[in-house]
């Protein structure tokens, strides 16, 4: 931690001002166009508009079926979450509380993943929903992100795992509970901060990918939000009111989100970087 | 502790399933189908390394480098913006500064928002007739500097490079910020004592302290960069133009495996060896990554 001077810290204070504004004004500006007409976006850039109303808004939501759209990504990133926090807590739960044959070869083998581009592996992934008769269903996608997912998952809340005592599991152990027990009842409620952050990361990942839903989904009803704006905008590409105004409404909710849990994203984000 | 085998598959089978299944063994068939040709639907054809040679040599050469250059133009870019920035806004977060909280949520807040998104709303922002980056050098009096950003050759790659970094920098300052908060505060308050400047203090504390960041970061930004896709689906489309100036991997692969307008041609086999190549010179680093993990994990 520097210790500053006058000068220094005004200077640094302005530089971050400066930086603060290039990250605002673009949402600003969207939001401002958001209620515009098109005339006023072409004619008036920087205005606030003179006729206020929400009007570009309602026809957004209808023409990007955005109420659908939501619901789709709801239920994906929810159920996907869900099975990656089960799953990547009971295989953490394991390789940090018991010794067995392979145990570290496991855990190396899944933090590989962390890093691979597995998204590049997209033909075989496409081929192998398509044998399963999952192409264009949710749950084919919820069952890539549980994959993707588990990677990232499993090591934070391992290393967390590692981080409590494992004297009260021990006892309930003598006492004769069986793993699921000790997993479910002791472990798992005490690894409630971890599973927040994973919770969060993965929500953020999941709710934005754009990628998967691209290659999977081929329905409009099953659309997510980022692939309902990426077809409104090829199909309204000159219509910028309401580009704008769906723009908004994709990105206000996890603009809401990350402000309500700000600490614990960030908290998440630099422990899966650097331990 | 231990316990019966059958406790120990039912723990650990769920996720090494899925994990498995659709990251493990897509990688794997990836290199089987490199060495096919197959449209998707009907028989394969086994054809060797003959879409290697397609791709490394042949009529398909000039499309694959010209994408591989621009991907390491990404890499190199990155490295210099989300490393070298970045580690000065951390430094300035992380010394006493009022505001540094607040700063702190700022600089992270593009990073949650989806990347494709990200992109249009920039697409609307680098409007050639009324975007915001037009009108505002007009406004400065800057007014010739005014262009066509995303619509000329010279500028179209940049400009993407750029969108990405406005995205993603926040996340490294973030790393970056940690690192620097584990330095202990003892050596800082020695250097003071002794008289150092705070610019000795950068150069000889903390930047040699944040060089193991600095490198686990660079592994990330050269994987990550040849996983680049959305930013440039978004501003320049699929076809990458104007006259794929802005074309990666990501989206040659994409054209190739799943067709588009204008594609060369639409092979599974062919996309899939894009991306083997691709994994060659990716792979390798994500394990020296997950050793790195696994070793600081445990304390070595």
């Amino acid at each position: 931690m520097l210790r500053l001077n006058k000068t220094a810290k005004v200077t640094l204070f302005i530089v971050l001002i400066v930086y603060f504004f290039v990250v605002a004004t673009p949402f600003g500006v969207l939001f401002l166009n958001s209620f515009k007409s098109m005339r006023e976006i072409y004619l008036k850039p920087f205005a606030i508009t003179e006729s206020f109303s929400l009007d570009n808004y309602k026809q957004a939501w209808e023409k990007a079926q955005l109420g659908s759209a939501y619901m789709n990504s709801l239920i994906v990133s929810i159920t996907s979450i869900g099975g990656v926090l089960l799953f990547s807590s009971m295989l953490a739960f394991m390789i940090s509380r018991y010794r067995f044959k392979f145990r570290r070869f496991i855990y190396v083998y899944i933090i590989t993943g962390l890093a691979l581009p597995a998204r590049l592996a997209v033909i075989p992934i496409y081929v192998t929903l398509n044998q399963l008769n999952l192409i264009d269903t949710r749950i084919g996608l919820i069952m890539v992100y549980i994959a993707t997912g588990t990677a990232f998952a499993t090591f934070i809340i391992k290393g967390f795992m590692d981080s409590i005592p494992i004297e009260i599991e021990e006892s309930a152990r003598m006492d004769g509970a069986t793993p699921w027990i000790i997993y479910w009842k002791i472990a798992l409620p005490l690894t409630k901060p971890a599973l927040v952050v994973v919770g969060l990361v993965n929500f953020v990942n999941v709710w934005n990918d754009f990628f998967f839903p691209l290659i999977i989904l081929s329905s409009r009803s099953k659309e997510t939000v980022p692939l309902a704006i990426s077809v409104f905008f090829g199909e309204f590409s000159n219509q910028w009111h309401l580009i704008a105004a769906a723009l908004s409404m994709s990105i206000i909710p996890i603009m809401l989100i990350f402000f309500l849990f700000s600490k614990n994203f960030i908290s998440g984000i630099t422990q899966g970087a650097i331990k | 502790m231990k316990t019966k085998v059958s406790h120990i598959l039912l723990f650990v089978l769920p996720a090494l399933i899925f994990y498995t299944l659709f990251v493990v063994y897509p990688i794997g068939y990836s290199f089987n189908l490199s060495f096919f040709s197959w449209a998707g639907v009907g028989e394969k054809t086994f054809v060797g390394f003959e879409n290697f040679k397609n791709i490394l040599f042949g009529n398909f050469s000039e499309e694959f480098f010209n994408a591989l250059w621009h991907s390491i133009y990404f890499f190199i870019m990155n490295s210099i913006f989300e490393l070298g920035l970045a580690f000065f806004i951390a430094v300035a977060l992380t010394s006493k500064i009022w505001g540094r909280r607040f700063f702190q949520t700022v600089v992270y807040l593009p990073n949650v928002i989806s990347m494709v998104l990200v992109g249009f709303i920039w697409s609307m922002l680098l409007n050639p007739q009324w975007g915001l980056i037009n009108s505002f050098l007009e406004l400065i009096g800057l007014g010739n500097l005014a262009q066509p950003w995303l619509g000329q050759k010279e500028t179209a790659l940049t400009t993407v490079v750029m969108v990405n970094i406005w995205r993603n920098i926040g996340f490294y300052i973030l790393v970056f910020m940690a690192a620097i908060l584990n330095i202990p505060k003892d050596l800082f308050d020695a250097a003071y004592i002794d008289g150092a400047k705070n610019r000795k203090i950068i150069t000889r504390i903390i930047f040699p302290l944040t060089v193991p960041t600095m490198q686990t970061l660079a592994i990330l930004i050269f994987i990550w960069s040849f996983n680049i896709f959305d930013v440039v689906y978004a501003l320049t489309g699929v076809q990458a133009g104007p006259f794929r100036s802005t074309d990666v991997l990501g989206t040659v692969f994409y054209r190739t495996a799943f067709g588009g307008l204008g594609s060369s041609r639409q092979d599974y086999g062919l996309g899939a060896a894009i991306v083997v190549i691709i994994f060659i010179l990716v792979i390798p680093l994500s394990m020296v990554y997950a050793n790195v993990l696994d070793k600081r994990s445990r304390g070595l």
